[in-house]
């Protein structure tokens, strides 16, 4: 008999704790540790705020260059220029985060829907 | 969270998540309700999934792969590798919020809520604040955010197969839109343009050089180290 077989209904949450969560929760906790005793001034934490804001810039980049499901039938062109959009709105607007992401979101699916008007 | 303004500061941050951000990540985990259906989840899984992961890209990993029939073991590996950023990301945000004798059971929870949202958010909002306050707001906001996230998580799960292609497009996208945009938002300091502008740049290289799997990591460590020294020759001159 199987484990899965074993628990049954219990299986999904089984390996939701053991594959999903653990792997993820490390590195918070990790984070807890390594940070004990840092100043939110030090020149390490500089450092790892630099680290952070690369990795997040990188993550935006792959999910452009390579996006998964439905966003993949917007063309590649019409996500990186929604995104220029959406910031030209934020400068034009005040700064305003609200006014370039809905108008960014307006864009791509202006895009979107003529990408799927086009297609025979 | 025990004084009469902590209650108070809470709520805002609360209020302040519901004005907006909390809907971006809440619209992000809606598609991943619907891939862990797919997946042959039950709907509890699925909402638990945000609550403890809080981590849409690993989701997506864990719910795709379990979709595709993936070693457990190789899921594991990868889901650790995708959530590595939130090492630098934890580590920044909390000594922010850091009071006098706080306890390492509360720094647990604070890191717990630390995701990609609540951070860029975070550090944009947090400095502006009196220390004292920077804690209670945190929490709110961030719990408003996993609380509106669950629910669209269910949403996604019950609703899944009757959004057309280009809505789904559209909360695809809302990630990268945001991300991108509270970046710029919250980049003060020429190390930040320089972070930015070097994870858009080299990500490519990145991926061609060292492959899909630990891109992230050498990108992060490299490039953000070159932004870092980028930013420290304008300071010390």
């Amino acid at each position: 008999m199987t484990a899965e077989a074993a628990l049954g209904p219990w299986w999904p949450y089984l390996v939701l704790i053991l594959v999903g969560f653990l792997p993820n929760e490390v590195w918070r906790v990790l984070a807890v540790v390594l940070s004990s005793g840092l100043d939110e001034r030090s020149e390490i934490l500089t450092w790892v705020r630099a680290v952070a804001t690369t990795l997040l810039a990188g993550v935006v980049a792959k999910l452009l260059l390579a996006p998964g499901g439905a966003l993949a039938a917007v063309p590649f062109m019409g996500r990186v220029g929604s995104l220029a959009i959406g910031l030209a709105a934020f400068y034009a607007l005040r700064r305003s985060v609200v006014a370039g992401v809905l108008i960014g979101e307006a864009a791509l699916t202006a895009v979107g829907w003529w990408a799927q008007a086009g297609a025979p | 969270m025990t004084s009469r303004s902590d209650i108070f500061v809470f709520w805002r941050g609360v209020r302040d998540a519901l004005a907006f951000p909390a809907w971006i990540v809440g619209f992000s985990l809606f598609g991943v309700g619907s891939l862990a259906r797919d997946a042959g989840l039950p709907a509890g899984a699925a909402v638990l999934s945000t609550c403890l992961m809080w981590a849409a890209p690993a989701q997506v990993i864990l719910f795709g792969g379990l979709l595709s029939g993936a070693a457990l073991p190789a899921l594991a590996v990868a889901i650790g590798v995708s959530s590595l950023r939130f090492l630098p990301m934890t580590m920044s945000i909390l000594p922010l919020v850091r009071r006098p004798g706080q306890r390492w059971p509360v720094q647990v929870v604070v890191a717990h809520f630390v995701a990609v949202t609540a951070w860029v958010e975070g550090m944009r909002r947090l400095p502006n604040l009196p220390v004292e306050e920077r804690l209670p707001f945190f929490l709110g906001f961030a719990s408003a955010c996993m609380g509106v996230s669950a629910t669209l998580t269910l949403a996604g799960y019950q609703l899944v197969r009757v959004l057309p292609v280009v809505l789904a497009a559209g909360m695809l996208m809302l990630t990268p839109l945001f991300f991108t945009v509270a970046l710029v938002a919250s980049a003060r300091a020429r190390q930040d343009w320089a972070a930015i502008g070097v994870g858009f740049a080299l990500a490519p290289v990145a991926t061609a050089v060292v492959g899909r799997d630990f891109d992230l990591l050498v990108l992060g460590l490299v490039g953000g180290t070159a932004a870092y020294v980028a930013g420290r020759g304008r300071r010390r001159i």
